[in-house]
């Protein structure tokens, strides 16, 4: 790992008019990261990205890297590099061209800038393809030459926006492998901005989720999946169940969370939730019985409507307290043994509960909506 | 008995139909066969008095209206009524030709900077300043000339009218054309490629020579040409700030001797005018062609549209 390509955000603030765009962002990627940036479309992971490049003037706050501020240096003398979403490759020049573009500032000799170029299209995997135009590739392959381009440069730090958005589904999981192993090969600190959250996911060491302008939690991935910490979160990383409910402490670690006349255990719950909050469990864990089964955590309802997924099979069941609890069931070749009408008992095991802050605009009674992919 | 009925139902339904179709000009999916017709007789009409005038240049006789016989008379061999020796006709070809020239070399870069001004200028006032610059486009011309007029012979009055005047009042009115193909051309270009050229380590000149310029070659040789095309068609400008006999330009002088004594020799002059009209345009667009070629899909389009708008408006004037 390279020891170099430490990025420092301090109280980074962007206003647009009367529109905040980055709200006070404080962040510290550390050399060779993959940190992703992952939010709805506004909610100023693009904007926090091109400040650091340098194409927009921060109204307050520093941008350090390595150590030095260079928030106000230009952008063509910043030690970063960027891949565009839209690519951004020079149309007039060849493929070649384009990836030795930035040597040029480079001070390198001319026999160093084609031994390097090469290098950059072999690690990329576009040797070959030097003398054509970049009007004459495909959309993956023009992708492969802004990465070639940034990465010959040999930054200690790129920037990527939405690099794959462009491309179709295939292509996408190809390419965010191949991402990952340049990133761990070169060992440079990737700063990715993403709406996608497989892509953030499965290629990042930590992930901001975004929001308004800020980050709203920072984490490994696994750590915001199992443990978010709000209702937004829950919503944007994976589909997540969101009930209203209201907590009484039990003395322990855990709390008493009452939902009309029934009564939930979660075995955690923040200190600071008292009254009314949310009850939040992923839809793989909810666990559906006989109807009439008993026992702790069990809550009558009734299939509502089961939907044919390919990979997975969604049961969405209407509880009689009236909140809707989806249910994943994984499509292990036998048929769903619930069909639309049927009475059922709703298993949400304590263990699996998480208690949220109650947030207005996340409390959609529709499970579904966190499906829905933010454009 | 189903088979019946469907049969039965058939039948019914027949008489039903036929009136409908009745009402039903042609085939909706069908060529446009209407459209086609009333398109060729505007052609025709608009084409026939440009064509008869042509026609009388290749004159043998000297009528401009009764067709006798085919010649060259009247551009290069008769002694002293012929556009080449005819000397009132000849410098007034060379005057066109001299406007256009200096118009061309002038009002391109000019507008080219203006472009890339506008197109970043975000602010107050930029939008005062985008309508300004396209204001020309719309103002009647003789009220432009006027003013020019006025303006040369008070304020700038060190100038005069003249040559000079005329090269900067043709240079105004064409630099709305060159900003409006530049500025399209940018808008396809976008404002990625110059991050991506500053990106990696363009300082902000080389990104105008590395980047910019290669990428609006298209759009200036364009605009080069429009100009010209612009330049050697004015009258009215070109009238009005004249000082004299030797700044007589080419529609000057078919207007003038249209009504005194008139020969083929204005024909001729006339097609050898629109000759180097059309000559101008083809070559804008070929050039804009040829240099765009290899371009995904539409990203020509935004030029070729500012071409095609600087044609129509040439046209009008």
């Amino acid at each position: 790992m390279s020891t170099k390509g430490d990025i420092l955000l301090r109280s980074l603030v962007k206003r647009y008019g009367e529109v905040v765009a980055v709200d006070g962002i404080d962040l510290e990627v550390p050399p060779g990261e993959f940190f992703t940036m992952l939010g709805p479309s506004g909610c100023g992971k693009t904007t926090t990205l091109r400040l650091i490049a340098g194409f927009e003037r921060p109204d307050e706050g520093e941008i350090l890297l390595d150590g030095v501020d260079m928030s106000r240096t230009p952008p063509h003398k910043r030690n970063v590099n960027t891949v565009f979403q839209s690519y951004a490759l020079f149309p007039h020049k060849t493929v070649e061209d384009n990836v030795g573009f930035g040597l040029r500032y480079k001070k390198v000799s001319k026999a160093e800038a084609a031994r390097r170029v090469g290098e950059a299209m072999e690690l990329v995997r576009l040797s070959g393809l030097g003398h054509r135009k970049p009007g004459q590739l495909s959309g993956g392959q023009q992708q492969r030459v802004a990465l070639a381009r940034a990465l010959v440069l040999e930054p200690p730090v790129l920037l990527l926006d939405e690099p794959l958005g462009a491309l179709d589904a295939r292509l996408r999981v190809d390419l965010q492998v191949e991402l990952k192993r340049i990133q761990e090969t070169l060992g440079i600190t990737f700063i990715y901005v993403t709406h996608d959250q497989d892509e953030a996911l499965t290629m990042s060491d930590r992930v901001a989720v975004m929001r308004d302008g800020h980050i709203e939690q920072c984490g490994p991935p696994q750590e915001l999946y199992e443990e978010p910490r709000t209702a937004f979160v829950a919503n944007f990383l994976g589909a997540s169940n969101l009930v209203p409910v209201s907590v009484a402490r039990n003395g322990g670690p855990g709390a008493n969370l009452t939902l009309g006349a029934f009564t939930l255990q979660a075995d955690e719950c923040p200190d600071e939730l008292q009254g009314e909050a949310l009850a939040m469990i992923r839809p793989e864990r909810v666990r559906l019985e006989a109807h009439g089964a008993t026992g702790e955590n069990r809550m009558p309802g009734m299939v509502e409507e089961v939907v044919y997924l390919g990979f997975h099979q969604d049961v969405r069941v209407r509880l009689a307290t009236g909140a809707l609890v989806r249910a994943d069931v994984p499509n292990d070749g036998d048929a769903v043994e619930y069909a639309q009408g049927d009475a059922v008992s709703v298993h949400l095991p304590p263990r699996y509960l998480r208690v949220l802050a109650g947030d207005a605009s996340a409390t959609d009674s529709d499970p579904t909506a966190a499906e829905a992919e933010p454009a | 008995m189903s088979d019946t009925t469907l049969l039965e139902r058939g039948i019914g339904a027949a008489p039903d139909r036929r009136p409908r179709r009745r009402f039903q000009l042609r085939d909706p999916w069908g060529h446009p066969r209407g459209l086609a017709l009333v398109t060729w007789i505007y052609i025709l009409w608009s084409l026939v008095p440009v064509l008869l005038a042509i026609r009388f240049a290749f004159n043998q006789g000297r009528s401009r209206s009764a067709a006798q016989g085919w010649s060259l008379r009247w551009f290069t061999q008769d002694p002293n009524l012929s556009v080449l020796h005819d000397p009132t006709l000849s410098s007034a070809l060379q005057q066109s030709l001299t406007l256009a020239f200096f118009a061309m070399l002038i009002a391109t870069p000019l507008g080219v900077g203006l472009a890339l001004g506008l197109q970043r200028w975000r602010g107050p006032g930029s939008g005062t300043a985008n309508v300004t610059t396209l204001l020309p486009l719309v103002t009647p011309e003789l009220v432009f000339a006027v003013g020019l007029f006025l303006l040369f012979t008070t304020a700038f009055k060190t100038i005069g009218l003249g040559t000079t005047a005329q090269i900067i009042g043709h240079v105004t009115f064409s630099l709305s054309f060159v900003v409006v193909i530049v500025r399209g051309r940018l808008a396809t270009i976008g404002s990625d490629v110059e991050e991506a050229a500053a990106d990696l380590g363009a300082p902000p000149w080389d990104v105008v020579r590395r980047v910019l310029v290669p990428l609006l070659l298209p759009a200036i040789a364009a605009s080069l040409l429009i100009v010209f095309a612009l330049s050697i068609d004015d009258f009215v400008v070109s009238q009005y700030l004249a000082s004299g006999a030797d700044t007589t330009t080419v529609p000057m002088r078919i207007y003038a001797q249209a009504r005194a004594a008139p020969t083929p020799a204005l024909n001729a002059l006339a097609t050898i005018m629109l000759t180097i009209t059309l000559l101008a345009l083809g070559l804008a667009y070929l050039v804009f062609k040829f240099m765009t070629r290899g371009e995904g899909g539409g990203s020509a389009i935004g030029g070729l549209a500012g071409i095609e708008a600087g044609i129509d408006a040439g046209g009008s004037r």
